[in-house]
C-alpha cells in the first residue's frame, strides 16, 4: 500500500484553512479558523474557542465539518503552550535563605507558559525564562476539538541542556501514540520549534497534564497541571437548581455550585537546586521537602493577589494558580483533585465538611441515574497519576473558615518552616 | 542532557538484542502468563544473584522450581479452582523460611513451629526421627479462582524483600475457565475467563508484580551481616516489575542473560482484544500503577470479583454487568487510569484499545483509493454498514477516512523515540533519520504503563528504568500468541 501518496493527500486536506508547515526551526501555531493579528483571547479564558468568535477563518474539522456546518454540541478550541525554565518561590518566608526573611526560598523550575494570541515570531523572546508553576489550567468542554500547539523556547539557565518537551494528557481515552506525549513511544518537540496535538474530547472529567519527556526529571521540575472536562450535561436544562455538573449523570447528582481543581505535587529543594547549578541530578535520594496545592504551601495557597504571585530572581509572575476555596452556605463545591507528586501518596480531608466521593479517574462512578456507587468519606488517598471528583455539600455546615490539609502531617510544612505546606481554606460565607 | 546518548546506547543495546529475539521466536510476546502449573510443586529457597537494570546485581533469596537456580519472583503456581494443591518448602539457608498463601486457607506439615506457619531449616535434626525438620508440606485447595500473592513467614520484614515472593493464579475450573459467546460479533470465538463468565473474558493476560529492593540491605546479608540490617531505615532505589527494571522488563521470558530473572512483561495486543492485567502489589510500597493509552476496569480485588452479583460461581450469569470498551464487565468494576496498588493486595482489571471517537482515522484510510484500501468498515461483508466498532476490521467507523488534523513538524525538528514508526498511522511504517525508531516492527502503537511515582522510573539513581515496561497495540492480524 502507498502510504506516501495517501499522507500526502490528506495532508492537503488537514491543511485546509491552515498555513503551511515551516522547514526549519520555527515557532509555528496551528489552529482551525486562526487569523493571525485579527483574531485574540478577547475574554481572557486563556484559548481561542471558536463559538466565543474567537476563530474567523474558514476550516474543515477532520470529521468533515466546517465553520458553518459544525453541530451546535460542537466547538473548536486552541491553545498555544510553551515549554522553558523560570522561577518560582516557597512559602517558607520566615526562614532566611541567605537574604533575610521575608521571601520563601527560591527555586529553578523546567515549566509550561500560556502563549495563546502571542505571534509566532515574538513567542521565543516573549517566553524564555518566564515559564509558570503549575502549568496553565485547561478547562475544556466535552465535544470540544482541541488543537494544542507546543513550542519548546529552550532552557535559558541550562545552556548545555537540549531537551525536547511534549505533553501529556493524561487519563485521554483511547489516545493515540502520536498525540500521547510519551516521548519513547512517538515524538517530542526540540528547542526552537513547535509540535500541535490534536484531542476530539468526548470524556468528561478530571484529568491531568504533563511533560513526559525524562519524565521523571521534568516533572519534579514543575511541568505539570489541572486538565478538566466539562459534561456535554451542562449545556441541557437545569437538574435539581443545578446547571453545573461533574458528569452527564442525568439526575443532577454530580450537580454543584461552585469547583475548583486542587493538584498535589511537591518540589525537592536539593534537586531543583542541582539542576540549576549543573550538578548530577539526585534520583535515587529525591525527598520532597515542599509539599504542595496548586504550586504553594500554606499560606501562598489562600493569597489572591489577581495576577498571581512573582518569583525574587525575574519578578515575572510565575505561579498563578492559587487553591483557596470560597462558597456560599449551602452550596455543593466541586473539588477537582489530582495527583502528580513523583514520590509519595497524600491523603486530603477537611475540618469538617463530609465528602462525596462521585467520580474517579475521570469516570463517574456507578452508571447514570445510579448514585448507589458514591463514596461518602472524610478523607481521600492519591497517589501520583490518580483523581478524583469530591463533591463538599456545605448544607448545614455554619458560615467559617476550614481547612482541606493532608493528614500525612508531616508534609504540613515549608521545608524547615513548620506551619504551611499541602493546605489550603474551605472559607464559607453566611 | 548529556546523559542522553549514553542512555540510548544502554537502552539501544539491549532493546537491540530483545527485538532480535522477538523477530526470530515464533511464541515470542506474553498471551498467557508463564509459570508452572500444579497441583504438586517443590519449592527450594536458595541464594543466587540477580541483575539491575543499571548494571548492578543483587543478593538473592527466592524460592527455586525443585532443582532450578532460585528465581525473582518465585516461580508463578498456576492452579484450578477446587484442585488440591500440595507445595513441599525446602530450604539451603542457613536461616529458617517458610511459605505464607494469602486467601487460602492452609494446612502445614513438617518443619517447625514458627509464629505464622510452620518454617523448614536447611537439614533434618537426626536426632528427631518422627520429625523432619528440613521439609514443610502445604496443602490447599483454592476454592475462588483469581490472583493471589505468596511470600515467606518467617522474618518476612527481611525474607520478602530479599525475594522470597511470587504469584499464585487460579485459574476457574474446567468448564468455565474458557468459552464461546463472550464476543457478540462472534459468539463461537472462544476466551478464557479469569472468574468463570464473560465479565472477566480476555484475549491476553499479563501478570504485574511490584516490587522494590533497598540494595544496601541485600549487601549486609550477602557478606554475613544479617544482624546490621536495619528495615525501618529501608530506602528502595531499585523498582522492579516481575523482578526485573526496566527497560529488562522488556527482554523475553527466560531470557539467557537473566538467568534467575525469568518472566517478562510486555503486552501486545490489537483494537479490539481484551487484555487481563494481574496486579500484585508483592512490596512494601504502594505504587500507583498507570496505564497509558485508555483506561482499565479494575473488576477484581484480592481475588474477589467486584460485583454485587451473589451468584458469581459457577453460574456463567450476566447480571450484575455493565458495558466496557469492549464486551462486558462486573457492575462494582472501577475504571481507573491509575491503580493505587497497595502493598500484599491483588487486582484484576480489563483493558482494551478501539481508538473509539479519536476523529481521525488511525489506518490512514485514502477515500479517493479504495481499491488500495480493502478495509472499509464493513464488518467483513461487502456492502454492509457497521456502526460503532467493527470487530473485523477493527476500526472505529465514524472515523473511517477522516483525515490526519494537524500539518506535521518538519523531521529535524523532532525527537524520536525508539518506538515510533515514523508514522502516525497504526500499521504504518515512515522515514526516519538513520538510527532512529527501529524498535516497531509491526508499526504498532506503544503505550508506556509504569509507576507513576517518578522516582520509581529509576535504576539506583539512573533514568530511564525501573517500575516500566510497555504495551503494544499492534496493528489487526499480527500473530500474538
Amino acid at each position: 500500500m502507498n502510504y506516501g501518496k495517501t499522507f500526502f493527500r490528506l495532508l492537503l486536506v488537514a491543511l485546509l484553512g491552515m498555513p503551511a508547515v515551516p522547514a526549519s526551526a520555527e515557532v509555528f501555531f496551528q489552529c482551525p479558523g486562526y487569523v493571525p493579528l485579527t483574531d485574540r483571547d478577547a475574554n481572557s479564558d486563556g484559548v481561542l474557542r471558536f463559538r466565543d468568535g474567537e476563530l474567523s477563518g474558514p476550516f474543515t474539522l477532520p470529521n468533515g465539518f466546517t465553520r458553518d456546518t459544525l453541530p451546535a454540541d460542537q466547538d473548536v478550541v486552541c491553545k498555544h503552550l510553551v515549554a522553558g525554565d523560570g522561577f518560582v518561590n516557597m512559602a517558607d518566608k520566615t526562614v532566611d535563605h541567605g537574604a533575610g526573611t521575608g521571601v520563601g526560598k527560591l527555586q529553578y523550575i523546567f515549566g509550561f507558559a500560556n502563549a495563546t494570541g502571542t505571534p509566532d515570531p515574538q513567542v521565543m523572546s516573549d517566553f524564555m525564562l518566564r515559564m509558570e508553576f503549575p502549568a496553565p489550567t485547561i478547562t475544556l468542554r466535552q465535544r470540544d476539538h482541541f488543537y494544542l500547539t507546543l513550542s519548546n523556547v529552550g532552557m535559558v539557565m541550562r545552556p548545555d541542556l537540549f531537551d525536547p518537551h511534549s505533553v501529556h494528557y493524561h487519563g485521554f481515552p483511547n489516545a493515540s501514540a502520536i498525540f500521547d506525549g510519551e516521548p519513547m513511544s512517538s515524538i517530542s518537540i526540540n528547542m526552537g520549534a513547535s509540535l500541535t496535538y490534536y484531542y476530539n474530547n468526548v470524556e468528561p472529567g478530571t484529568f491531568m497534564y504533563h511533560c513526559h519527556v525524562e519524565a521523571t526529571e521534568h516533572m519534579q521540575m514543575g511541568m505539570l497541571g489541572n486538565l478538566y472536562v466539562t459534561p456535554a450535561q451542562d449545556a441541557g436544562p437545569a437538574i435539581n437548581g443545578f446547571t453545573r455538573f461533574a458528569y452527564n449523570d442525568e439526575d443532577g447528582s454530580t450537580g454543584y455550585n461552585v469547583a475548583y481543581p486542587v493538584q498535589i505535587h511537591n518540589f525537592d529543594p536539593n534537586f531543583h537546586d542541582a539542576s540549576m547549578n549543573v550538578q548530577p541530578l539526585p534520583f535515587a535520594e529525591m525527598e520532597d521537602l515542599y509539599p504542595m496545592l496548586n504550586g504553594r504551601g500554606y499560606p501562598d495557597t489562600v493569597d489572591t493577589t489577581p495576577e498571581g504571585l512573582a518569583n525574587s530572581e525575574t519578578g515575572n509572575f510565575s505561579q498563578k494558580v492559587n487553591a483557596l476555596i470560597t462558597a456560599v452556605r449551602g452550596d455543593r463545591i466541586l473539588l477537582r483533585i489530582s495527583s502528580l507528586a513523583t514520590t509519595s501518596f497524600h491523603t486530603l480531608t477537611t475540618t469538617g465538611i463530609p465528602m462525596l466521593v462521585v467520580g474517579k479517574d475521570a469516570r463517574k462512578l456507578g452508571p447514570p441515574n445510579d448514585t448507589s456507587q458514591y463514596i461518602r468519606t472524610n478523607s481521600i488517598t492519591l497517589g501520583g497519576g490518580e483523581a478524583v471528583d469530591v463533591i463538599l455539600d456545605t448544607l448545614g455546615i455554619p458560615a467559617g473558615t476550614y481547612f482541606l490539609y493532608t493528614s500525612n502531617v508531616y508534609h504540613l510544612n515549608n521545608n524547615t518552616e513548620e506551619y504551611g505546606g499541602m493546605m489550603t481554606e474551605i472559607r464559607i460565607v453566611p | 542532557m548529556d546523559k542522553t546518548k549514553k542512555r540510548f546506547r544502554g537502552l539501544t543495546g539491549m532493546l537491540v538484542a530483545a527485538t532480535l529475539l522477538l523477530l526470530l521466536l515464533p511464541v515470542c510476546a506474553l498471551a498467557a502468563v508463564n509459570g508452572i502449573p500444579g497441583p504438586t510443586f517443590t519449592l527450594t529457597v536458595k541464594t543466587d544473584h540477580i541483575s539491575t537494570a543499571d548494571g548492578s546485581n543483587l543478593f538473592l533469596w527466592g524460592y527455586a522450581d525443585g532443582t532450578n537456580r532460585a528465581q525473582y519472583p518465585g516461580p508463578t503456581l498456576i492452579v484450578t479452582q477446587g484442585q488440591p494443591i500440595t507445595v513441599t518448602l525446602k530450604n539451603q539457608l542457613d536461616v529458617p523460611v517458610s511459605i505464607v498463601f494469602a486467601g487460602q486457607t492452609v494446612t502445614a506439615s513438617g518443619g517447625i513451629p514458627g509464629l505464622l506457619t510452620r518454617e523448614a531449616l536447611k537439614n533434618d535434626d537426626p536426632g528427631t526421627l518422627a520429625v523432619d525438620e528440613s521439609t514443610v508440606t502445604y496443602t490447599f485447595t483454592p476454592t475462588e479462582p483469581g490472583t493471589y500473592l505468596y511470600s515467606s513467614g518467617t522474618d518476612p520484614h527481611l525474607q520478602v524483600q530479599m525475594g522470597l515472593l511470587g504469584a499464585l493464579i487460579v485459574r476457574p475450573s474446567a468448564a468455565t475457565a474458557t468459552m464461546p459467546g463472550c464476543d457478540p460479533t462472534d459468539p463461537t470465538r472462544v476466551m478464557a475467563t479469569a472468574y468463570g463468565d464473560c465479565r472477566s473474558a480476555y484475549d491476553y493476560e499479563t501478570l504485574f508484580i511490584l516490587t522494590e529492593t533497598d540494595p544496601a540491605l541485600h549487601t549486609l546479608v550477602e557478606l554475613g551481616r544479617i544482624e546490621e540490617v536495619k528495615t525501618t531505615e529501608f530506602f528502595p532505589v531499585n523498582w522492579f516489575i516481575n523482578g526485573r527494571g526496566g527497560p529488562d522488563t522488556l527482554a523475553p521470558y527466560k531470557a539467557s542473560w537473566l538467568p534467575t530473572q525469568p518472566y517478562e512483561c510486555f503486552t501486545r495486543t490489537t483494537p479490539g482484544d481484551r487484555v487481563l492485567l494481574r496486579i500484585v502489589g508483592a512490596g512494601r510500597d504502594s505504587h500507583p500503577f498507570h496505564t497509558h493509552g485508555n483506561n482499565m476496569d479494575v473488576i477484581a480485588r484480592d481475588g474477589r470479583l467486584l460485583t454485587t452479583d451473589p451468584a458469581i460461581q459457577p453460574a456463567p450469569s450476566l447480571t450484575a454487568a455493565r458495558a466496557a470498551e469492549v464486551g462486558v464487565v462486573p457492575d462494582l468494576a472501577v475504571s481507573n487510569f491509575t491503580n493505587n496498588t497497595l502493598p500484599g493486595a491483588t487486582y484484576d482489571a480489563i483493558y482494551a484499545w478501539t481508538g473509539r471517537n479519536l476523529g481521525w482515522d488511525v489506518y490512514g484510510h485514502d477515500l479517493a483509493n479504495p481499491a488500495l484500501d480493502p478495509a472499509i468498515c464493513d464488518g467483513g461483508i461487502p456492502g454492509r454498514v457497521v456502526n460503532g466498532f467493527d470487530m473485523v476490521t477493527r476500526e472505529w467507523c465514524a472515523d473511517h477516512g477522516n483525515p490526519f488534523p494537524v500539518a506535521r513538524t518538519d523531521i529535524k525538528d523532532l525527537t524520536f523515540g525508539q518506538f515510533y514508526s515514523g508514522s502516525p498511522f497504526l500499521g504504518s511504517a515512515g522515514a526516519l533519520p538513520p538510527g532512529e525508531g527501529g524498535f516497531n516492527p509491526n508499526a504498532g502503537f506503544f503505550f508506556m504503563w509504569h509507576s507513576h511515582n517518578e522516582k520509581e522510573l529509576t535504576n539506583n539513581d539512573i533514568f530511564p528504568g525501573g517500575m516500566l515496561t510497555m504495551l503494544v497495540v499492534e496493528p489487526p492480524g499480527t500473530p500474538i500468541k
